[in-house]
């Protein structure tokens, strides 16, 4: 058995990164936390996570902008990005693409109001996870 | 016609009353010459004077406006060739005529060149000068006419709110008024004659102006954008006009102040997205903090504090679709969609989403089945709209229909529209409602429809995205027996 895969989880709602951490470390992953894109960043370097799940809409950097930038970085673009879309942001998260030369290299989608199941289906499909 | 601008102010312009009884001046020398016209002139209802010389021709006229002069060329004293000039420039309004001894050609040539509107060579029958006088006047009416319509034109253009702005072929600036100087922040010297470029710094203004200066002779062509300035945002539209063989002679340029309407765009933007945010995305995390709980993550839990957690977890999730749908139809109203559209093919389209609901459909036993008919045209449009506009419909089909029972749909074209039927065996729409179901918040209510959950926006959102694309929605029902819903989308011309 490998060594505990590492999540990290990134809102800035406080309650939906504890409410998403507790069933990550439930089912049996390590979790770090970030409230922001720029702090996202600095975390990111520090405990190089297998994966992000990442809010699409943040202060200080929005979550589009960061999966660009660590989608283009050579050290990090292997971390597997799943971004949080809001289901009225399905038109916009399109539309993103074609603004600011920023293109959408996340993984994966997830909509809010988030399905916990759905979620996890992802996160162990997209981590080829063995207990 | 009730209109009362146009139609008290037309007879004034045309019979102007200052033109009832025209002035003329006959300056001749020989007495028998001013008494034959003047008797001629007053008989036919003009007010005649006399002078026996230019000079004291010249000091009448300084005194006092004369609509027509009538003047020998060849007079002791001043030559009325060299009076000609004088009066042109001091009247230009005047039409001057000159009477010509012994059918001097070179005379009557001379002083057309110098500005008189006609000649007539002595000796002249009274007939002979009424036709002079009669053409003097007619054109001296079509003067004044012209006159007045351009003060009246000036008049208007110079009140109006919105900008307007004359060129000529060249880019010149033949008129401009206040309104538009001020949209522009232009404040230097007047600019009529100077180019385009020179008052207007953005760039823009000037191509949609070469762009309707080259539009080719038959084209129609009106060329609209928006114009950002600093702190206000313009729409111009530009067009050309042009003479009775339709060469173009010049633009006419329109300017629309849209600042508030931005600005509220804005605001309304803005609070979408704010509802959004912070509203739901509590929600979901309320949603997601009881599911943890009622999944036991948070210890053991019994079976009755489960139900409630999970009745609560329902309603939360009703009032997250409640929200998005306001959204929903907050921003197809504000055009906050950004209304991206290309060619759908409508037929792939229901595929899809017939496999998407296919599973509720079974869980019900319903047969939801999409009749084979291959459609080659497409129409265009915003697929997510389009998605939206089906799920909704079939979704609703799904949720009114008892168990075992059967929802087909069915696409063909009928004239220049594709239509799309989906027709279900549910229980039906009573006939008063039929009327209101595309009105907000109305759900039909009765003792069939109160388990089914809804908000009352799904069909009205689908009717703004119907009618946004143009297009067409029909329903017809028999209670208890089911409902057609028919939408209709025009196919583009090719």
């Amino acid at each position: 058995m490998s060594e505990k895969k590492l999540i990290m989880v990134v809102d800035d709602d406080p309650d939906l990164v504890e409410s998403v951490s507790m069933r990550l470390v439930n089912d049996g992953f390590r979790v770090a936390k970030a409230y922001d894109g720029e702090e996202a960043w600095e975390r990111i370097r520090e405990e190089k996570p297998q994966m992000l799940i990442l809010d699409v809409m943040m202060p200080r950097k929005n979550g589009y902008v960061l999966c660009d930038e660590i989608k283009k970085n050579d050290q990090f673009k292997d971390i597997t990005v799943v971004l949080l879309t809001a289901v009225a942001d399905a038109v916009t998260s399109t539309n993103y693409t074609h603004r600011d030369g920023i293109t959408n290299l996340a993984d994966d989608f997830i909509p809010k109001p988030i399905d916990m199941d759905k979620l996890m289906d992802i996160v162990k499909d997209n981590l080829e996870y063995c207990s | 016609m009730s209109g009362l601008g146009s139609v008290t102010l037309t007879p004034q312009i045309e019979h102007s009353p200052l033109f009832s009884r025209p002035s003329v001046l006959v300056v001749d020398d020989e007495k028998r010459i001013r008494d034959v016209c003047i008797k001629m002139l007053s008989s036919e209802g003009y007010e005649a004077d006399s002078a026996e010389s230019a000079e004291i021709g010249m000091q009448m006229i300084k005194e006092k406006h004369f609509d027509i002069i009538l003047m020998d060329l060849m007079m002791p004293g001043l030559p009325g060739l060299e009076a000609l000039p004088q009066i042109r420039s001091q009247h230009p309004d005047t039409v001057v005529i000159v009477i010509t001894g012994y059918a001097s050609l070179e005379h009557a040539v001379e002083a057309m060149k110098k500005g008189a509107f006609d000649f007539i060579p002595k000796p002249f029958s009274p007939g002979d000068l009424r036709i002079v006088i009669t053409k003097a006047v007619t054109q001296i009416n079509t003067l004044q006419d012209i006159a007045n319509e351009k003060s009246r034109m000036r008049v208007m253009i110079n009140h109006l709110a919105d900008g307007v702005m004359t060129t000529d072929n060249q880019k010149r600036i033949a008129q401009v008024n206040p309104a538009f100087l001020r949209m522009i922040g232009y404040h230097g010297p007047r600019p009529i004659g100077l180019e385009v470029a020179q008052i207007v710094p953005d760039e823009t203004m000037s191509s949609m102006i070469d762009q309707t200066l080259g539009a080719l002779e038959d084209d129609y062509i009106d060329v609209s954008e928006e114009l950002c300035l600093e702190k206000t945002s313009l729409l111009a539209r530009c067009v050309p006009f042009k003479d009775r063989l339709r060469r173009t002679l010049g633009t006419i340029t329109v300017l629309h102040d849209i600042t508030s309407q931005k600005e509220m765009d804005q605001v309304k933007s803005d609070f979408v997205s704010m509802v959004s945010h912070e509203i739901r995305s509590p929600m979901n995390s309320v949603l997601m903090q009881l599911k943890n709980v009622v999944d036991g993550l948070a210890g053991e839990t019994t079976r009755k504090q489960r139900e409630i957690l999970g009745r609560a977890s329902e309603k939360i999730v009703a009032l997250i679709n409640l929200v998005s749908e306001l959204l929903d139809i907050a921003k197809i109203e504000s055009g906050l969609i950004p209304q991206e559209r290309r060619a759908v093919q409508i037929v792939d389209l229901l595929e899809e989403q017939v496999a998407f609901h296919q599973a509720r459909a079974q869980a019900k036993s319903i047969r939801l089945n999409l009749e084979k008919n291959r459609i080659t045209q497409v129409v265009n449009a915003n697929r997510f709209n389009l998605e939206e506009v089906f799920s909704n419909i079939i979704g609703n089909a799904i949720d009114y229909t008892p168990e075992g029972g059967k929802i087909s749909i069915r696409v063909s074209v009928e004239g220049d529209y594709i239509a799309v039927r989906v027709t279900d065996t549910g229980i039906g729409i009573p006939e008063d409602d039929l009327q209101r179901i595309f009105d907000r918040f109305y759900r039909v209510k009765n003792a069939k429809t109160r388990h089914i959950l809804g908000t009352g926006l799904g069909l009205p959102i689908v009717k703004s995205i119907i009618d946004a694309h143009d297009g067409l929605i029909r329903v017809e029902s028999k209670l208890d027996f089911g409902t057609t819903f028919s939408v209709l989308f025009p196919i583009p011309a090719q």
